[in-house]
């Protein structure tokens, strides 16, 4: 189903957001920023012995003067970055009122956005069962995204969804910039282990957890025939009453709880956000907050 | 426990039925949500805190169970039997004069029925509850009635009189239901102490501080082209300047005004005096507000005002009559010869005197000396007798009240005729007067026409009674009998009983009191009474064929009844007082409502909790 969730005032909105965070975030994402890896951009990391073979013009020479011996000077790396996004489209995100299919669609949009606007690369994905759907790929700079960026409106949400069947090695990268998955993760699926595969190819990780009203406060009462709208042979029948909703929100921040530690174990960063939450609130409160973006 | 309305327990029906219609719509509801994931994974984390949150579920169909239920038992009245717990009330209400004293805005009376009233409600259900009012008679209003609020219906609806308490009437009363049952609570609720009140609880609502003034011994008389007003008037709390107005003939303004300095409780004569010819009222009225208003006031009607009638004289010679009646009477008389009467009408008396006519007039009628039968006259004609020398007739021995009032103040010895007629088929109704020989002389009754009627069987010229001192007063009796006053006095005291003369021609008789409320009294016999139980002006209206004529007569406040407080010397059953009760019941009606209620509120908070998600 198509869904109009980019249009120009959510563009007008993006770039109220780009300038804001401009000013406080010292470039997290964006290709003109220093990785991890020594390079050869213009910033001092280190010094190291000389070995033959190494580059003769990174010699200290002032070094050498003082010690008596060859010292090789070392720096940053300085490469482009490269976002890969993961927007979970199994039936649950769209279930009900579309709020949370929405909210999915926006946080994808603003992350690349704000990637683009680094000059960082961008390619976002839609998981469908076992598999991952390119839906924007390698999309650098702000005439690109505006004209990829349309894409997101004609994502389904029809399909299940296994996370970690569909994020393989393979198509994560290595080193190169964040990984973001946004879903509901209400599954039994294992996620946990496309965390470990994106953890072991040394991407930034962020799971944007999206629930909807209804999930994080249920007011359905008493006697319930609950069927799963991704899989009709689950049900869940019970009169529902305090005590049931009491073990629905403590069964909630298990859940809540396993994905936030794992991710942070993993060296990631773990968003819970209601899908009626404005942008502006999710990016400065919870992603600045958080550290996300700095 | 009975129940007042068995049926209503019918209702409990619904007890099942609510049962029924809970399980049959007691399934789930479907719903398809975005994911099971949690709710599955909550019932790892599922703890019931509250042993009894199992039965929440039910808490809906039980409060609409306790609702039926208690409906039900509302509507079937369960009454539980408390032994020994009921007494018999027996209440008397003074309903006296006195108690209109208004003491702080309502009057005693109104305080006499708030406490009876009290008195019942407060009274275990069972009890059994009479009541009698005492003004000028003791009337019972309900007796053993067990039903409160029929008892405290019919006790607002009372209203008090204007007369006096006939104390021995209230307490023969009383004396009877005491003797009946002498375990009943005798309550005597009155504005007066009694020093002695054995086996009687006295409630006494007067009040010695109450002010009030009162006006009595009203007279009044036309004298030397004005009319002089005499009176007393008291004050009966304290010392006090009074104000005394008269009014002539409904006046707005005071003709007389006089303001007359009086002592506590002494009765102070006042005069007033306005120019008058003549008048059809005054009225006397002291000004000054204080608790009791009815006494501040009387009202004289002049009586002849309403009374005059006419009288026809059909005669050759009248000459006897017409003195007669010059100086019994102000009525208008005229004479006229037999040969000038047309059956004149428009008179209230007729005197036919040596003359019969044809017919008689609808009306009283006299016929003196008649020698001709006339149809519905009561009599006929044997013939006339002439003695040989003349003869005594002889008065009437009878002592019946009719014949003792016609021959008042006559003496009836050394009356002599000469001659008389005999006259057969005498009326049985007739009664007579004088006689002679076993023959009526002189009769008096109510002829076929039903008028009254009076026959003289001899000539007053052949014979010396038109010149013995026996004539004036039987005359005025005969005049009194055939055009009889309606009433005797407009004078009168509440309390007191009206007599009325009925004539035949008088088809109706109606007493309308000054609150309006209308009696109609009975014409079949010759006085027609009625007693006065109100303070004020009470019109009499008689109708007489087509004529309607109206008299005036003024019922004033009885002089016992002002007195603000009073100290009587017994008011005692006789008997041993016993305190047996009876079986008491508990009527649970208003506990079940209330409980119907709590219910009620309970079930629309679970009801608003369910629907609305209220936590």
């Amino acid at each position: 189903m198509k869904r109009v969730v980019i249009d120009e005032s959510f563009l007008g909105e993006l770039e109220l957001l780009g300038a804001v965070l401009k000013n406080n975030v010292a470039g997290m994402f964006g290709g003109n920023c220093r990785t991890k890896n020594l390079g050869s951009s213009c910033e001092f990391a280190d010094y190291r012995d000389y070995m033959p073979g190494d580059d003769v013009t990174k010699i200290d020479w002032n070094a050498y003067a003082r010690f008596d011996k060859l010292y090789e000077k070392l720096y940053f790396d300085e490469r482009q970055m490269h976002t890969r996004i993961y927007i979970d489209t199994s039936r649950s995100m769209d279930y009900g009122t579309d709020e949370k299919a929405v909210a999915a669609v926006k946080i994808a949009a603003a992350f690349a956005y704000l990637s683009v606007s680094a000059m960082d690369k961008v390619s976002i994905y839609a998981i469908r069962g076992g598999s991952l759907e390119e839906i924007v790929v390698g999309m650098v700079g702000k005439d690109s995204y505006l004209g990829c960026i349309g894409k997101l409106n004609e994502l389904e949400f029809d399909s299940d969804s296994r996370i970690s069947e569909a994020i393989i090695p393979s198509s994560v990268g290595r080193g190169d910039g964040y990984s973001i998955i946004i879903s509901d993760f209400l599954t039994d699926d294992n996620y946990e282990g496309a965390i470990d595969r994106l953890a072991e190819q040394r991407r930034d990780i962020l799971c944007v957890q999206v629930l909807a009203r209804e999930e994080l406060n249920p007011q359905i009462r008493g006697k319930m025939h609950l069927f799963d709208s991704e899989s009709p042979s689950k049900f869940f029948r019970k009169k529902i009453d305090k005590d049931i909703i009491d073990a629905y929100k403590a069964a909630l921040k298990y859940v809540t709880d396993r994905i936030r530690n794992y991710c942070e174990s993993r060296g990631g960063h773990y968003v819970l956000m209601p899908a009626y939450m404005e942008m502006s609130e999710l990016f400065f409160d919870k992603f600045v907050n958080m550290g996300v973006l700095k | 426990m009975t129940f007042l309305y068995p049926l209503g327990l019918l209702g409990l029906i619904g007890v099942p039925i609510v049962i029924i219609i809970y399980i049959l719509r007691s399934k789930f509801n479907e719903l398809t949500v975005t994911s099971t994931y949690i709710w599955t994974l909550s019932e790892k984390f599922f703890k019931r805190r509250n042993p009894l949150s199992g039965i929440t579920g039910l808490i809906s169909l039980i409060l609409q169970i306790l609702t039926i239920i208690l409906v039900s038992l509302a509507i079937a009245r369960p009454i539980f039997t408390i032994p020994n717990s009921a007494s018999e009330y027996c209440f008397v209400l003074d309903a006296s004069g006195s108690m209109n004293y208004k003491d702080g805005g309502k009057t005693r009376f109104d305080e006499a029925k708030a406490y009876v009233k009290k008195t019942i409600n407060d009274a275990r259900l069972g009890s059994s509850f009479t009541l009698v009012t005492v003004d000028g008679e003791a009337n019972v209003v309900y007796e053993r009635l067990t039903e409160k609020k029929l008892a405290t219906d019919m006790l607002a609806e009372l209203e008090c009189s204007d007369g006096t308490a006939n104390m021995s009437a209230a307490l023969s009363s009383a004396q009877k239901y005491f003797d009946a049952n002498p375990s009943t609570l005798v309550y005597f609720v009155t504005d007066k102490d009694y020093e002695d009140h054995k086996n009687v609880r006295i409630v006494n609502l007067g009040l010695q501080s109450a002010e009030n003034y009162a006006i009595n011994d009203v007279f009044g008389a036309l004298t030397g082209g004005k009319i002089e007003v005499e009176a007393n008037v008291i004050s009966y709390t304290s010392d006090a300047e009074l104000t005394v107005e008269l009014y002539l003939n409904g006046a707005k303004k005071p003709d007389t005004t006089k303001v007359v300095s009086v002592k506590a409780g002494e009765k102070t004569a006042v005069t007033l005096s306005a120019p008058a010819g003549s008048y059809d009222e005054f009225r006397v009225v002291i000004k000054n507000k204080d608790a009791l208003m009815a006494d501040n006031e009387f009202i004289s009607y002049n009586k002849k005002s309403g009374d005059a009638f006419s009288i026809l004289v059909v005669s050759e010679t009248p000459f006897f009559f017409e003195a007669a009646l010059d100086v019994l009477t102000d009525s208008v008389v005229d004479t006229v010869t037999p040969d000038e009467y047309t059956a004149q009408t428009g008179y209230g008396l007729y005197i036919f005197h040596s003359y019969t006519p044809d017919v008689l007039p609808d009306a009283a009628v006299w016929l003196v000396n008649s020698h001709k039968s006339v149809d519905d006259s009561g009599f006929g004609i044997r013939g006339s007798i002439e003695l040989d020398e003349p003869a005594a007739i002889e008065k009437s021995a009878s002592t019946s009240t009719q014949a003792r009032k016609l021959l008042e103040g006559v003496d009836g010895r050394n009356i002599f005729i000469s001659e008389y007629t005999k006259y057969s088929g005498l009326y049985t109704k007739f009664t007579t007067l004088f006689s002679y020989a076993s023959n009526p002389l002189i009769m008096a009754g109510v002829n076929a026409h039903g008028n009254r009627e009076v026959v003289f069987a001899f000539d007053l010229h052949t014979s010396d009674l038109a010149l013995s001192s026996d004539f004036a007063p039987l005359m005025s009796n005969l005049l009194a009998y055939s055009c009889p006053d309606v009433v005797d006095r407009t004078d009168y005291y509440c309390g007191e009983e009206v007599n009325v003369n009925v004539t035949a021609n008088m088809s109706s008789v109606k007493a309308i009191a000054p609150d309006g409320e209308e009696t109609y009294l009975d014409t079949s016999t010759d006085i027609a009474s009625f007693r006065l139980d109100k303070v004020g002006t009470y019109t009499i209206e008689i109708l007489s064929g087509t004529e309607k004529k109206a008299y005036l007569i003024y019922s004033g406040a009885p002089e016992e009844e002002s007195s603000p407080s009073s100290t009587e010397a017994s008011f005692s059953l006789t008997g041993e007082q016993k305190f047996e009760r009876t079986d008491g019941e508990y009527d649970p009606l208003v506990l079940l409502f209330i409980l119907l209620a709590v219910v009620f509120a309970a079930d629309w908070m679970v009801f608003c909790y369910e629907k609305y998600q209220l936590r």
